[in-house]
């Protein structure tokens, strides 16, 4: 695929992303008006703003990735717009200042490249720990940055600028500091990782000297996350931390410690939170719960199993009956007013992006980048593993969002730019 | 270093096969059941505010219509223009509660067939006629509104058929509800209030309830000893006071507890007339069981009837029966385990009406389009034959008697010969189940009826069918016969 077949499937985007709002529309008796233009432009202002940035900035970039990007967004954002038309506005605002900082990535990545991030990575590692502790700052100060709670957990900062505040997330920026900072300190301390070690019986552990200041560094993230109460965040640092050691060393050790803490953490967790309980019971016994806890994963599978093969059509199913649809079961609105079909074809898209970023993971030859593009692929894919999974029923509900088609600005920043970071990787090993 | 991302890449990819066989069990190999779980309220939601199909009378007058509703002019609203009147026979549907009646039984022909799938466009582009079918009714509206008034709020039901082909011509249960109270948001409230209402409006008791139908099943008696030759309505009787039960002490006595004529003989149509459970005790126990099983069983007892909807089966337990001549003799006066619903019962009457033929009951005569063309129309069928038409028209002969000199005088219909038999059998609240069937012309049967008022109506204790249920039955064949 050339770079001008890429245009072309950003532009198919943008027309799929239309094409659903005005079947949403007709579908509550309403008429083509400027919703459809308006989401056609943003669509192509936003991805063809990428497009354009990796032809100037990062021309030997893979052209595959966006494609499936794009189309995973409008694909979202169809659902999110049936939903809450509101909130679909919303997202689109979001969709634009995500890729204006995708773009802003790729000009200053152009300028300093990639490997500036293994140089300052413990600037990166600071910066990314402030950022997680934004929302500790106070709710009520005149300083204009605040952090926020909302239901029990600090997740929000809201930043006031005058007329209006503006609220994200800091955790999905933090996520690829701390992605980077692991990548670029495996990567100096690759070779004494691997070769000298310990043995612990048949499990092969490496000197605990090289490794205390990396797990001093990610004890510290995932405790500062859990005591935030963001589950789903800990989650996915831990495993994308695990896999990422795994990856650098080969050791199978850290997969099998990485699992037994797990389960010991999941257990512990389990015990300790009580809403941890209410997810596990909602993840075994949905229906049997069915006016309390298990409700929302029961009516994400009445949807689902409603829309069946072909899906009851955009704007036709009744998603809105499942409890924050447009956040956390947003595949599940999905399944139900497209189908197997819409299904099967998300679950390939994501496949497809998960793909293309091991493929530059594999094909760097300086480790650092590979190490990168690696970490960046796994929490990506974790990411969209667990909450699939979690309204599936394979693993319990962790309310984390679905990359690119669940409602929120920060995630949607934040992804773009992960895919901003996998391009200029992609270019920077094209030699 | 490319290894571990390998292995990490098909452990990736194992875990996104997992997602895909999951999906493909919710979507695919277990959606069905997902669809049609009780708890799942999309597919009666998906159904709300569209357009169904009419349900109309024999005359066309509209029983069911969707019209525009005045706050969303893209929905539909259902109203049932007759009322409390056809609620249980037309039913209701509601998109919280379900549906009954003719409404159920025909929702796939009702409902409208535009999904807005992709089917519905191919089979547009293919001018197929996605409208919903509607429905022509055998019911009368003048008879069935008349039959409601009749009950005037007591328990009870009334099913009025025609004795040759089986149209049901009415059929009414009391109390009733109005359907359109089921059609809101608030139907679940509305049902739950329904469902403890006192005498159980929901219920449909002339077909879906059976009772024990006391003294009327006489008639089913007499059918049998008819068609074996074990009586004829000169055949002499013993007439005690009492009738000694075998193998029992218990005994059967007449309902005002004398004899039935002059304590030494009685004939069988002495007995009819009078209803004397003594002879029909002392009957019963000489036919056997057997030889009454075959007549209930041939007037469609104990087993389904092809119907609209599904009929509780009729019971009368031969084999049961058959070693035990003392539940025998009660059960030959209709009481201990016999029991029907009042289709039933009219189709006995219109047994007899019919040469002994057991019409087959229906209630749809025609399945029409949007545009009034005939889709599907019924064929009258019958069950069979319950007794030989020298029986029936014995039998006819001894129903009118009972009507001119016996129990049902209170039936009778200037200038017309009716045939009819009244039950009071023992009811389980303040007061009798107070029966009657019959049917009129005799000469040219056209209407077939039973009559049932549950606990004994409202004059309690002394309630009979005679007094109260025969009446009723006079006034509708009245009004079936000449208008008013």
């Amino acid at each position: 695929m050339t770079r001008n077949a890429e245009a072309a499937t950003i532009v198919a985007a943008s027309v799929l992303g239309a094409f659903g709002v005005t079947l949403v529309n007709f579908a509550r008796d309403g008429n083509l008006d400027a919703q459809t233009a308006l989401t056609f432009l943003i669509f192509l202002i936003a991805f063809g703003g990428i497009h354009l940035a990796v032809r100037t900035w990062a021309p030997r970039a893979t052209p595959l990735l966006i494609a499936p990007i794009a189309a995973l967004s409008a694909i979202g954002f169809l659902e999110i717009y049936r939903l809450d038309p509101v909130r679909g506005a919303l997202q689109r605002w979001w969709l634009l200042i995500g890729a204006g900082l995708a773009v802003l990535t790729l000009a200053l990545l152009a300028r300093y490249s990639t490997s500036v991030l293994r140089r300052y990575r413990n600037i990166t590692l600071l910066t990314s720990l402030i950022l997680l502790l934004l929302p500790n700052l106070p709710s009520a100060w005149a300083f204009p940055l605040r952090g926020l709670e909302v239901n029990g957990s600090r997740l929000w900062v809201a930043l006031d600028v005058g007329f209006t505040s503006l609220q994200f997330q800091p955790a999905e920026l933090a996520k690829l500091g701390l992605v980077a900072f692991v990548a670029a300190y495996l990567a100096d301390h690759q070779r004494a990782l691997r070769e000298a070690h310990r043995s612990i019986g048949p499990i092969k552990l490496p000197e605990p000297r090289q490794l205390i200041p990396l797990l001093v560094v990610w004890g510290l993230s995932i405790l500062i996350l859990v005591s935030q109460r963001d589950l789903g965040a800990s989650i996915l640092l831990f495993a994308g931390f695990v896999l990422l050691l795994y990856a650098a060393t080969g050791s199978t050790g850290y997969l099998v410690v990485g699992g037994l803490m797990t389960i010991v953490g999941g257990v512990g967790a389990y015990l300790a939170f009580e809403h941890v309980q209410r997810r596990v019971v909602a993840w075994i016994t949905p229906f049997e719960h069915y006016q309390d806890e298990g409700f929302q994963v029961a009516q994400g599978l009445f949807a689902m199993g409603t829309g069946s093969l072909s899906g009851a059509g955009p704007g036709l199913g009744r998603p809105d009956l499942i409890p924050n649809a447009s956040t956390d079961f947003i595949f599940a609105a999905v399944g139900e007013e497209l189908g197997f079909a819409g299904s099967v074809a998300v679950l390939a898209l994501y496949a497809l992006v998960v793909t293309i970023g091991l493929g530059i993971a594999f094909r760097s030859r300086d480790i650092f980048r590979k190490l990168f593009a690696a970490g960046l692929t796994f929490v990506f894919a974790v990411q969209t593993f667990l909450i699939i999974g979690g309204i599936v029923r394979l693993v319990p509900l962790t309310g984390i969002t679905l990359p690119f088609m669940s409602y929120g600005g920060s995630a949607l920043v934040g992804n773009l730019i992960l895919i901003a970071l996998l391009l200029r990787i992609s270019h920077e090993e094209a030699k | 270093m490319n290894q571990p991302v390998r292995r990490l890449s098909i452990g990736l990819f194992a875990a996104f096969f997992a997602l895909l066989m999951a999906v493909t069990w919710i979507q695919v190999i277990h959606a069905d059941a997902l669809k049609a779980d009780p708890r799942n309220p999309r597919p009666a939601l998906s159904e709300r505010g569209k357009e169904r199909g009419l349900i109309v009378s024999a005359d066309g007058t509209i029983l069911a219509e969707s019209i525009e509703d005045p706050d969303d002019p893209r929905s539909f609203v259902r109203v049932y223009p007759q009322g409390e009147a056809f609620a249980h026979t037309v039913g209701y549907n509601s998109f919280l509660v379900g549906s009954s009646g003719l409404e159920a039984a025909y929702n796939t022909e009702l409902r409208s067939r535009r999904d807005l799938t992709i089917s519905d466009l191919i089979a547009v582009i293919l001018g197929r006629d996605l409208r919903p079918l509607s429905l022509n009714t055998t019911l009368d509206v003048e008879l069935q509104q008349a039959a409601f008034d009749a009950l005037d709020g007591q328990t009870g039901a009334i099913v009025a058929i025609d004795p040759i082909t089986g149209a049901i011509l009415a059929s009414v249960s009391s109390p009733s509800f109005d359907p359109e109270s089921l059609n809101g948001d608030d139907a679940a409230e509305v049902w739950d209030q329904l469902l403890v209402a006192p005498g159980g409006p929901l219920k449909d008791r002339a077909t879906r309830e059976v009772q024990a139908p006391g003294s009327i099943f006489k008639t089913i008696v007499t059918a049998a000893a008819l068609d074996t030759g074990t009586a004829e309505p000169t055949t002499q009787f013993a007439d005690p006071v009492e009738f000694q039960l075998p193998e029992s002490t218990a005994t059967i006595s007449n309902f005002d507890g004398r004899v039935c004529n002059d304590g030494i003989s009685v004939t069988l149509r002495r007995g009819f007339t009078r209803s004397c459970n003594t002879v029909f005790a002392d009957l019963s126990i000489q036919l056997g069981a057997e030889d009454i099983g075959i007549t209930t069983d041939a007037m469609g007892w104990n087993t389904g009837l092809d119907f609209e909807w599904t009929i509780p089966p009729a019971v009368f337990d031969t084999a049961a029966l058959a070693d035990d001549p003392a539940a025998l003799g009660q059960s030959g006066i209709g009481e201990r385990d016999v029991r029907a619903t009042p289709l039933h019962m009219a189709m006995v009457a219109a047994a007899v009406a019919n040469e002994g033929f057991v019409p087959s009951p229906y209630l749809v005569s025609q399945i029409f389009d949007a545009d009034g063309a005939v889709v599907e129309a019924t064929t009258p069928t019958s069950l069979g034959r319950a007794m030989a038409p020298a029986s029936a028209s014995v039998l006819a002969q001894m129903m009118e008697w009972v009507v001119t000199e016996g129990t049902g005088r209170a039936a009778a219909v200037p200038d017309v010969r009716v045939a009819g038999k009244t039950g009071t059998a023992e009811g389980a609240g303040d007061g009798p189940h107070a029966w009657f069937i019959g049917f009129a012309p005799i000469d040219n049967p056209t209407i077939a009826i039973a009559v049932l008022i549950e606990g004994g109506g409202n004059t309690g204790e002394s309630a009979t069918g005679g007094t109260i249920a025969a009446p009723i039955a006079s006034e509708l064949i009245t009004l079936w016969l000449f208008g008013s």
